[in-house]
């Protein structure tokens, strides 16, 4: 038998192939477990702050958006002032996808109060890496079936690549490894979400057009759900464009279109985008996109006030 | 579909199992269906292109066979010639040339504008390009008889490995292989799946993560100081290694399982002692298709001018290779940077070899570790105009910032993503490091004991898994 087996060379690649896959199989299997144990028993990091916004948070004024909303909204400031607890579920280099899976987890569990969405300039601008970096989701695949259908908008071979346990955590490692120690609570401290910015922008104020950009259908759809959703389950939404160090002679087109489509929901779109008040102040900003920590602070005061403003408008 | 993409690893398999139950007489009949399938695949217009330079190399090599006469025989090569090269000038070089005119004429207040073409460089065109040329000029020298089997020079042309980006192969070593006996070969088999294992650790743990803080040094070369665009130059010619590198050994790899052999495109090119041996290590099917059919016949007509036609042959073959780079003039600065660099070796070699052997200078280890790190810091530097920098000025900022900002730290986006890259790239280096110099020993692929063979796939497969840049990332040389 072993000798006919051996004499048949289709066969014997056969056999070592398959032993090939076992092994693979075997390592991936042990390591991906691993892996997961590890992600999940994180206490701080990017990582961390994505499982607690999903899973954990109970706060009823919840902030999302990408890095935008992750360095310029102080929940301790929203709730010294308003008196409601906070959360940031900001998270760098995501999109209105990541957002929306982060509502839905939130929307299993309870109902916030209220919800802040900050809505960057170009929010809806067609970027295939916008889809790539759904893979930040990957790790929750497996027990959050509400947010499959986010993640499969990834790539239609989402469901069979997920068959590798190593996959979901792919290029994470050594985030994972850092996240499980002590020492990263303290490397880049965050503030209930909020992770503050320190540098201070040295530059004049540019003036320019901001360029037409292709729309992603796919993003306005989503951003569409995100508010339906919010209206459905009855949280209050307002959604914010923050401010840009630049003085933009047009609006984006992906802001008039967030902006006209909050109005036709009766959301309220508060757009900071220009507002001299801030962008006059380089010592506010840490880049041209993003507030440092004392515009930071400075910007949700003047959000609150504003939304206090509308709040008082809005009552009969 | 790529190599890189999820559809290519069914499609891979399913090709392999399928070719293999065929009958022989079969098998290269079903790779041509194939390849036509994997090019149409990718954007169906461009296999139009792609079937008119096959149609028109196989007429015209036809016809130059067909005839005695010396003066037809060239007059039909030319015709071929500028028919084959007419896709290749219209979407690669036309805006270039146009941009390139108007400029001119506007010094001398002459305004005649034309339209400008919009349309993707179809993939691949600058490699199927020189294939068909190289066979039709093989055909004129009397290298080979031109194939009557249209089918088989259509495979040639469009063969799947090969057809995005190379090796640029050649008829003499490709038709004789497609008209033979396509047999199965174990050997050849697991060469062929080691190969492709290595090039997708190449390209998906060693370019693609390099790749990214290469580019994003430069693509803000004016928001980073001079240390972090030194890192970003340096590390710049290790993603190029590993992308065409990874992407050419998947291509091999793919042939010699289907037990076709294809030529080697790179042979460990960081160890090279100086840029003439560099350059018979880097991008070798590319190098030797310039050297055969542009340098050599150059070098031959200006061999009046001793010494310096070898330099006129090098400045205008280099110059050449970075217009097939890029229809762009810092592909222009580049290549003469290497014509210079290579004209200079040219001219002082005959003492430099004896100054060489006079301290025996070869079997000092120190030696050739600092002739190593010359060469590639010469090339380091030449490639931030091979592809690395978008303008010839952003070329020239690029190296004066390198020696005159010496501001803050070097830039980093996390303390992950030089662990991860730093393991990438040391692994890269210490196999390769091990091929040169220690061959044979220390084997892991080809190691006696199976289990330490296979230990070293699913290692390099985890290793994928685990630290890839799966997504994202796009194929450099797509570009030229």
């Amino acid at each position: 038998m072993i000798n006919k087996i051996k004499n048949n060379i289709y066969v014997l690649v056969l056999i070592k192939l398959a032993l090939l896959f076992a092994i693979v199989f075997l390592v991936d299997f042990s390591v991906g477990h691993l892996l997961r144990y590890l992600y999940f028993s994180q206490q701080s990091g990017n990582l961390y702050r994505t499982t607690y916004s999903l899973e954990k948070t109970k706060s009823n004024l919840l902030i999302f958006g990408s890095s935008t909303a992750n360095h310029e909204y102080s929940p301790k400031i929203f709730e010294n002032r308003l008196h409601i607890s906070s959360y940031n579920t900001g998270r760098d280099g995501t999109s209105i996808f990541y957002q929306y899976a982060i509502l839905k987890g939130v929307l299993k569990r309870y109902s916030p109060k209220m919800i802040v969405l900050n809505f960057d300039l170009d929010e809806f601008k067609k970027n295939p890496a916008s889809y790539d970096r759904i893979s930040t989701l990957l790790p929750y695949y497996k027990n959050h079936p509400e947010i499959r259908s986010i993640i499969n908008m990834k790539s239609s071979e989402e469901r069979i690549k997920l068959c590798s346990r190593i996959y979901p955590f792919n290029s994470m490692l050594f985030t994972i490894l850092v996240g499980n120690t002590e020492f990263n609570k303290e490397r880049r401290k965050d503030f209930q979400g909020f992770v503050p910015l320190k540098k201070v922008f040295d530059r004049e104020l540019d003036t320019g057009y901001y360029p037409e950009e292709a729309l992603d259908v796919n993003k306005i759809r989503i951003y569409k759900s995100f508010i339906w959703d919010c209206i459905h389950s009855n949280v209050k939404l307002y959604i914010v464009c923050s401010p840009f160090y630049h003085e933009l002679k047009n609006t984006p087109n992906s802001v008039i279109l967030g902006e006209k489509i909050a109005h036709e929901n009766n959301i309220r779109f508060f757009n900071f985008l220009n507002d001299t008040s801030l962008t006059n102040h380089p010592s506010y900003f840490a880049d041209m996109n993003h507030l440092n920590y004392e515009g930071a602070e400075v910007f949700s005061n003047k959000l609150i006030d504003t939304l206090m403003t509308n709040e008082e408008d809005d009552q009969p | 579909m790529i190599f890189t993409s999820f559809n290519f690893l069914i499609f891979f398999p399913l090709v392999i199992i399928i070719y293999f139950i065929l009958p022989e007489r079969w098998r290269w009949k079903f790779l041509l269906i194939s390849s036509g399938y994997f090019y149409i695949n990718i954007k169906p217009i461009y296999a139009i292109l792609l079937l008119l330079v096959i149609l028109t190399t196989y007429i015209f090599t036809r016809l130059i066979d067909g005839t005695d006469s010396p003066g037809r025989k060239k007059t039909f090569l030319v015709i071929d010639i500028i028919l084959t090269l007419l896709p290749l000038f219209f979407f690669k070089y036309y805006n270039f040339v146009n941009d390139a005119t108007f400029n001119l004429l506007e010094t001398a207040h002459l305004r005649w504008p034309l339209p400008e073409i919009s349309w993707l460089l179809p993939i691949g065109i600058s490699y199927y390009t020189f294939m068909a040329l190289g066979y039709s000029i093989d055909v004129y020298n009397e290298e080979i008889p031109a194939e009557k089997n249209f089918g088989i020079v259509a495979l040639f042309l469009s063969f799947f490995p090969l057809v995005l980006s190379g090796p640029i192969e050649r008829a003499p070593n490709m038709l004789p292989q497609f008209k033979g006996k396509l047999i199965f070969n174990y050997y050849k088999l697991v060469k062929g799946l080691q190969w492709i294992l290595w090039g997708y650790f190449m390209k998906l743990v060693v370019a693609n993560r390099v790749g990214m803080y290469v580019n994003a040094i430069f693509n803000n070369i004016n928001e980073h100081n001079g240390k972090s665009l030194f890192v970003a130059t340096l590390l710049y010619p290790i993603q190029v290694y590993a992308d065409l590198g990874g992407y050419s050994l998947i291509a091999i790899g793919c042939a010699k399982v289907m037990g076709i052999d294809v030529m080697q495109n790179f042979n460990r090119p960081f160890f090279a002692t100086s840029m003439s041996d560099f350059w018979r290590r880097w991008h070798i099917s590319l190098i030797s298709w310039l050297t055969d059919y542009v340098y050599m016949p150059l070098a031959f007509n200006f061999r009046r001018f001793k010494i310096w036609g070898i330099v006129i042959a090098l400045m205008i073959t280099f110059i050449l290779s970075g217009l097939w780079h890029g229809a762009n003039l810092t592909f222009i600065v580049w290549g003469t940077m290497q014509g210079i660099f290579l004209s200079i070796e040219a001219l002082t070699n005959k003492k430099k070899k004896a100054f060489v052997r006079k301290y025996n200078l070869l079997q000092k280890g120190w030696y050739l570790f600092t002739c190593s790190v010359f060469t590639y810091l010469l090339f380091a530097f030449s490639e931030i105009f091979g592809g690395a920098s978008e303008s010839v000025t952003a070329g020239f900022l690029t190296i004066k910032k390198i020696f005159t900002d010496f501001r803050g730290d070097v830039w980093y986006e996390n303390p992950s993503m030089i662990i991860i890259t730093s393991i990438s790239i040391l692994i890269l280096f210490v196999v390769e490091f091990k091929a040169e110099y220690y061959k044979g020993q220390f084997s892991f692929f080809g190691n006696r004991s199976v289990a330490v063979r296979f230990l070293s796939y699913a290692f390099l497969i985890i290793m994928i898994l685990l630290i890839g840049v799966l997504d994202g990332g796009q194929f450099i040389y797509f570009q030229f």
